[in-house]
């Protein structure tokens, strides 16, 4: 029985469902319509989605010390500055926006995880949960940089794009939240909306550096 | 076939590699690191095309960018055609199969043609205006014939079969050319470790090295050139990009490069690859060493084949090793000239005669010549080519010292190629790009960039630089500052070292004087492309136009796919001495991207095709895509249409979808609607001030549409907000109108009231929403959840509760856009299919029915709910609405429109208003935007009094249903209107209430 809460300030909720339910991730038909061009071995561009992530906006003033302090607090991570992230083991959380951030976090925790939230913050501050909005698409590869350049005008190079550096920009006609985990090794959160859209942009650029859907073997991620 | 003009050996094509290529029908062969036109002239073709006004034959006369008669098609089938190919520019492959794009009807004889005449006397400079305009309706039958004979090439009919692309680059250096000032630059910018992009419009780097005569480091210099390129190749932070043109210079740096990777290799791109991909590079520091243009000479029948540039006459033997006829006269105004002589020479063909136009030329060069035994005519000119379709002799008079007078009869050398040289102009175009105008220089004797604009400079011939040491000076030079602007150090680079012959001073002179004055002389060719002779360019200014840029669009010199490369500044000069002035007076009309044409497969790059424009998809997409849905745009969404069952028509299908709604159930995706998280201790305040109606009392639980006005007052989205807390609500748009009402609110929260604490955020992709409207959906829902107390009394009309359905938690609401009994259900959008799923599972012992945005929009119509964007268009308040209500004026802070409103126009009582039309005939369905009059007898132009904006069969009333305005509807209500068509029908229509059914709105409340 999923938990519902309502106080008089603001109405949150655990979204998670019954067992049984099926979720499907905003790419769910999406990677079953599309065919790889190369095998692993061959590939150069890997493409996978990391479906079903947990996912809370935060909002709120970064020059206010009991908001920067009260999100480190509960989530053990330190609120990242501009265009850059912070992460553990299961948590990553990147910076939107000068009052926005986004946190990926395992779905089943996102609700526990906003409470923490809301118990250590005070004041002006927003916390939503669109879990069910966005989606990541990672994109790895020696040529993963190469689709990239294709896709987004921002500049990916080791020094302007170095491995934990964010940044939400265009991709092609519509938009990513583009975070370097590694140096080969890409996250894009898109719109759900758009995601069929961005994975069939992605997909048809990498095709000349041979695609492979799916991780990389070596990638036990 | 024999190539009759290829040498025995010399030239960087390979012999070993033979191909075959096709043109104007015609089977000819040529070697691998040909050109189109290197391998024509190997072949002896002369012919290339005719020009456009008077049909006369034309050659090739130059080697590269700045051909204006070698215009091919090319393409061996219909879908791979691609017009305005120079054929200068084109590199050979075998089975290449081009097309002259001029001289219809044929090349040999043509309408035109031969007393070329036909036409000419028709075609006066400012033809476009003098003739063709009027009458106006002749212009189609003129434009269609000038077109065809212009040789424009042709678009071809089926779609390209290749693939283009775009892909953008970000460089701390971009070097555009890479002759000798463009290679030293890079070489010395990419040594410094900055990041390095040279680009080049050839197949081969080299510029002019690749058939210079002088030396570098004791070596041949193509021996440097290749060199230089092996080191920058193997330098990780450089980037070569060879067949690549940078076209367009945009501000802040920006450049494109249209870069041809597969046209060498065939009709078609190997799979997988692109054919060509347009580079979007951002560049810290941008290096010009775009090299010069020589300028032909202006003489009587210059546009005679046979009649070419020194330089491309020296291009063609020694890069190409062909020979482009048998005997020569070349006439120079400077020792560049001479190069040609001696190259013809050497490849063992005759040189009739070296004519200098200068009194007496010193340098190396005239030494070479004297001791070469060449017949060499000082202080002469070729004042006019003799020939039909190739030049047979050519003739030399003296001249004075000035070069503007003739100061001996003539004399007639016979030949069959005359090589002409007035020096070169260097190649300004990208710098003129961003705003930047050239300035004319007279040692140069050629305009050159002007002040930079730009974080840019320039090296080489575009800087007047000419000589091969000054040049590899300057791009050192400019290399390392480049690489110092963009923050790197670059270390002193030892210049390599060069040797070139001593040259003399070159004379200033454009056009060659004849025994005739210019009006009465055979024509002399300006600009070949748009055949502007130098008799027009007089005639122009005669006629007043003073200002260069009107002597340009009168004569339409320079207004070719040339840009006018060959002909501008000749043209330039022929206006200035016209007008007494100097040419630095005059000026010169500046050039705008593209440098040379693009393709427009470049330019769209993967924007085609299912890929032209995002498909925004909600989380039951597949489910209507299964089920047969067409889909209807609303914005960039795919919305349900309709849900055709086989057999049906459009109305059938609507009419059973209505039916089974208002009798049953009907399911609506309404995922698309936007909805706008709202948090904040000051939501509630916000909302009251971005909508018209109130909201300081609205519970907890409670729902309220609103309507959304700009400063204007004229209505632009309305929706339904919800209260989620205290400090937490949810706001509903229209589904197109979403991201511009989040921007609105960011906007005033930013700009206006910032000292309110609130957050929007869109959770619009987050909730899955479905709408589950009629008479039994109350029945639907309860069988999907046991925890929302469905009972009409606790869960009423604009309530909304929070719950499970389908096992999957839910925010309910109980809102209506069709007024029905009727829930919207919101899941998180990952489980949307499944509770989709669930709600059929269910729904089928009520015979739960999809319905798609045609039958929402005719239940809504029934009710008269308005749809902002169909029934408003930015000129309507909620006055102008009946929506009066929907305003409440006595809110304690204003509101965003409250004063618009009020404005004196807003308050006349004759507003076109929306009112409900009933056709007399109920069968008659009117056409949306049809315009109503009061006297349909009146006469045209009638007096119309608004239009319809939503019309609908309804299957549930039996009866046409319409809404629209009238001008003081509102006082209308049961008048009479008429709607004449456009068919002659005039239909009658009476002015009634929007509430078509259910007037009390007794359904929703059940």
């Amino acid at each position: 029985m999923s938990e519902l809460q309502t106080d008089t300030r603001v109405s949150i909720m655990n979204q998670m469902p019954e067992a049984g339910v099926t979720a499907r991730s905003a790419l769910y038909f999406s990677q079953a319509a599309t065919q790889p061009v190369f095998g692993p071995g061959q590939a150069q561009v890997f493409l996978w989605e990391d479906a079903l992530r947990g996912q809370l906006v935060i909002r709120g003033d970064a020059g206010n010390t009991d908001f920067a302090k009260g999100v480190s607090s509960a989530l053990d991570l330190a609120l990242p500055g501009q265009l850059s992230s912070s992460v553990s083991a299961t948590m990553a959380l990147l910076w939107i926006a000068p009052d926005e951030w986004l946190l990926l976090c395992d779905l089943e925790q996102a609700f526990a995880i906003e409470t923490r939230l809301r118990d250590a913050l005070t004041g002006h501050y927003a916390v939503i949960n669109v879990s069910g909005g966005q989606t990541q698409i990672r994109l790895a590869g020696s040529a993963a940089a190469s689709v990239l350049q294709k896709s987004m005008p921002y500049a990916v190079s080791d020094a302007h794009f170095p491995v934990g550096k964010v940044v939400t920009t265009a991709l092609s006609k519509t938009q990513a939240t583009v975070r370097r985990i590694d140096s080969t090794d890409w996250e894009l959160t898109v719109r759900r909306s758009f995601a069929d859209y961005a994975w069939r942009w992605l997909t048809d650029a990498s095709r000349e550096y041979g695609l492979h859907l799916g991780q990389p073997e070596h990638n036990e991620n | 076939m024999r190539q009759t003009n290829r040498l025995s050996d010399g030239g960087r094509i390979d012999r070993s590699k033979p191909m075959t290529f096709s043109f104007n029908g015609n089977q000819y062969s040529g070697y691998e690191g040909d050109t189109l036109s290197s391998a024509l002239i190997a072949n002896g073709v002369n012919v290339i095309g005719r020009s456009f006004k008077y049909g006369r034959p034309r050659g090739i006369v130059a080697a590269g960018a700045d051909e204006p008669n070698a215009i091919v098609q090319l393409g061996a089938t219909e879908a791979t055609q691609v017009p305005n190919v120079r054929a200068t520019q084109q590199p050979l492959f075998d089975g290449l199969v081009s097309q002259p794009t001029s001289g219809w009807p044929s090349l040999k004889f043509d309408l035109l043609g031969f007393s070329g005449q036909l036409f000419g006397r028709a075609l006066p400079p400012g033809f476009y205006y003098k003739t063709f305009m009027f009458p106006q309706a002749a212009w189609k039958f003129y434009e269609k014939h000038i077109r065809k004979a212009a040789g424009l090439g042709r678009s071809p009919t089926e779609p390209d079969v290749d693939e283009y692309d775009h892909l953008n680059q970000h460089t701390d250096v971009l070097i555009v050319g890479a002759g000798p000032a463009g290679l030293s630059a890079a070489l010395t910018a990419a040594r410094s470790g900055a990041h390095v992009i040279l680009a080049d419009e050839q197949a081969e780097m080299g510029g002019s090295l690749l058939s210079s005569r002088s030396r570098i480091n004791g070596a041949e210099a193509s021996q440097w050139v290749a060199d230089t390129l092996q080191e920058l190749a193997g330098m990780d932070n450089v980037l070569l990009l060879p067949n690549a043109t940078v076209n367009g210079y945009h501000d802040h740096n920006f450049l494109t490069i249209h870069e041809r990777r597969t046209d060498h290799l065939g009709d078609r791109a190997p799979e997988n690859q692109t054919r060509q991909r347009m580079h979007r590079v951002r560049a810290d520091w941008v290096v010009l060493a775009t090299g010069a243009h020589e300028r032909p000479l202006v003489y009587a029948n210059n546009d005679l084949p046979g009649c070419m540039l020194a330089s491309a006459v020296s291009t063609y033997i020694r890069r190409y090793a062909v020979i482009p006829g048998h005997s020569l006269v070349a006439m120079t105004t400077n020792d560049a000239g001479y190069q040609a002589a001696f190259d013809w020479q050497d490849a063992g063909r005759n040189v009739v005669a070296l004519v200098d136009t200068r009194q007496a030329p010193t340098g190396d060069c005239v030494e070479e010549a004297r001791r070469r035994g060449i017949r060499l005519l000082i202080g002469h000119a070729v004042i006019e080519a003799k020939g039909s379709t190739r030049v047979s002799a050519a003739r030399v008079a003296p001249l004075s010292e000035d070069g503007q007078h003739l100061t001996g009869p003539a004399e007639k050398l016979a030949c069959d190629t005359i090589a002409s040289s007035g020096g070169w102009s260097p190649a300004v175009h990208l710098s003129c790009h961003t705003g930047g105008r050239p300035v004319w220089n007279d040692e140069v004797i050629g305009f050159v960039p002007g002040e930079s604009l730009q974080r840019q400079s320039i090296a080489g011939a575009i800087a007047g630089t000419f000589d091969l040491a000054g040049c590899l000076e300057q791009g050192t030079q400019q290399g390392a500052e480049a690489a110092r602007q963009a923050g790197y150090e670059a270390k002193p680079a030892s210049l390599p070292t060069v040797e070139e012959p001593a040259t003399g001073n070159a004379m200033a002179l454009f056009c060659i004087p004849h025994e005739q004055r210019i009006s009465r002389a055979p024509k002399q060719f300006v600009d070949f492309q748009n055949d502007v002779t130098a008799a027009a360019i007089e005639l122009a200014t005669r006629e007043g136009f003073e200002s260069i840029e009107h002597v340009k669009r009168y004569t339409a010199l320079g207004f070719g796919t040339d840009q006018g490369k060959l002909g501008n500044i000749n043209g330039m000069a022929i206006a200035a001495k016209s007008m007494n002035k100097t040419i630095a007076e005059t000026g010169t009309t500046i050039f705008r991207p593209n440098y040379t044409p693009v393709t427009f497969g470049a330019i769209a790059g993967r924007h085609c095709d299912d890929l032209f424009d995002p498909e925004r998809h909600t989380a039951m997409h597949d489910w209507h895509v299964r089920h047969g849905a067409l889909f209807e745009n609303v914005g960039q969404w795919k919305r349900p249409w309709y849900y055709p069952k086989p057999g049906e028509t459009m109305q059938q299908s609507l009419d059973r979808e209505c039916l089974a709604t208002r009798n049953g159930v009907g399911i609506l995706d309404a995922s698309t609607l936007g909805k706008i998280d709202i948090q904040g201790k000051d939501a509630r305040e916000f909302i009251g001030r971005v909508y018209t109606n109130a909201w300081a009392k609205l519970a907890v639980g409670k729902c309220r549409y609103g309507l959304m006005c700009g400063e204007d007052g004229m209505v632009f989205d309305d929706g339904v907000t919800s209260c989620l807390g205290e400090e937490h609500f949810l706001m509903t748009t229209t589904t197109g109108g979403a991201a511009h009402v989040l921007e609105w609110l960011e906007l005033y929260h930013q700009t206006e009231w910032p000292e309110l604490e609130v957050y929007m955020n869109t959770v619009t992709d987050h909730w899955a929403t479905m709408t589950i409207a009629g008479p039994d959906s109350r029945k639907l829902l309860a069988e999907l959840t046991d925890d929302i107390d469905l009972d009409k009394e606790s869960f009423k009309f604009m309530d909304w509760r929070q719950g499970t359905v389908a096992d999957v938690p839910a925010r309910v609401f109980r809102i209506s856009f069709t007024g029905e009994l009727s829930y919207e259900i919101n899941v998180p959008a990952n489980y949307g299919l499944d509770v989709w799923e669930a709600l059929f599972e269910k729904g089928e012992r009520y015979n739960l029915t999809p319905y798609g945005t045609e039958t929402m929009h005719i239940l809504r119509a029934e009710k008269g709910f308005i749809i902002a964007g169909q029934d408003t268009d930015g000129s309507m308040h909620p006055y102008d609405l009946g929506l009066d209500w929907a305003v409440k004026e006595d809110k304690p802070y204003s509101f965003i429109g409250k004063r618009g409103m009020k404005r004196e126009d807003c308050l006349r009582q004759d507003r076109k208003q929306l009112v409900g039309l009933k056709t007399k005939d109920p069968s008659i369905v009117l056409p949306e935007g049809a315009q109503a009059v009061d006297d349909p007898k009146q006469p045209v132009p009638m007096t119309m009094l608004g239009h319809v904006t939503s019309s609908y069969y309804s299957a549930n009333l039996g009866r046409s249903i319409a809404m629209g305005v009238i001008r003081g509807g509102h006082q209308r209500s049961g008048e009479t209107v008429y709607y004449p068509l456009s068919d002659g029908r005039v239909v009658e229509a009476e002015i009634t209430s929007t509430l078509f059914l259910d007037p009390k709105g007794e359904r929703q409340n059940v």
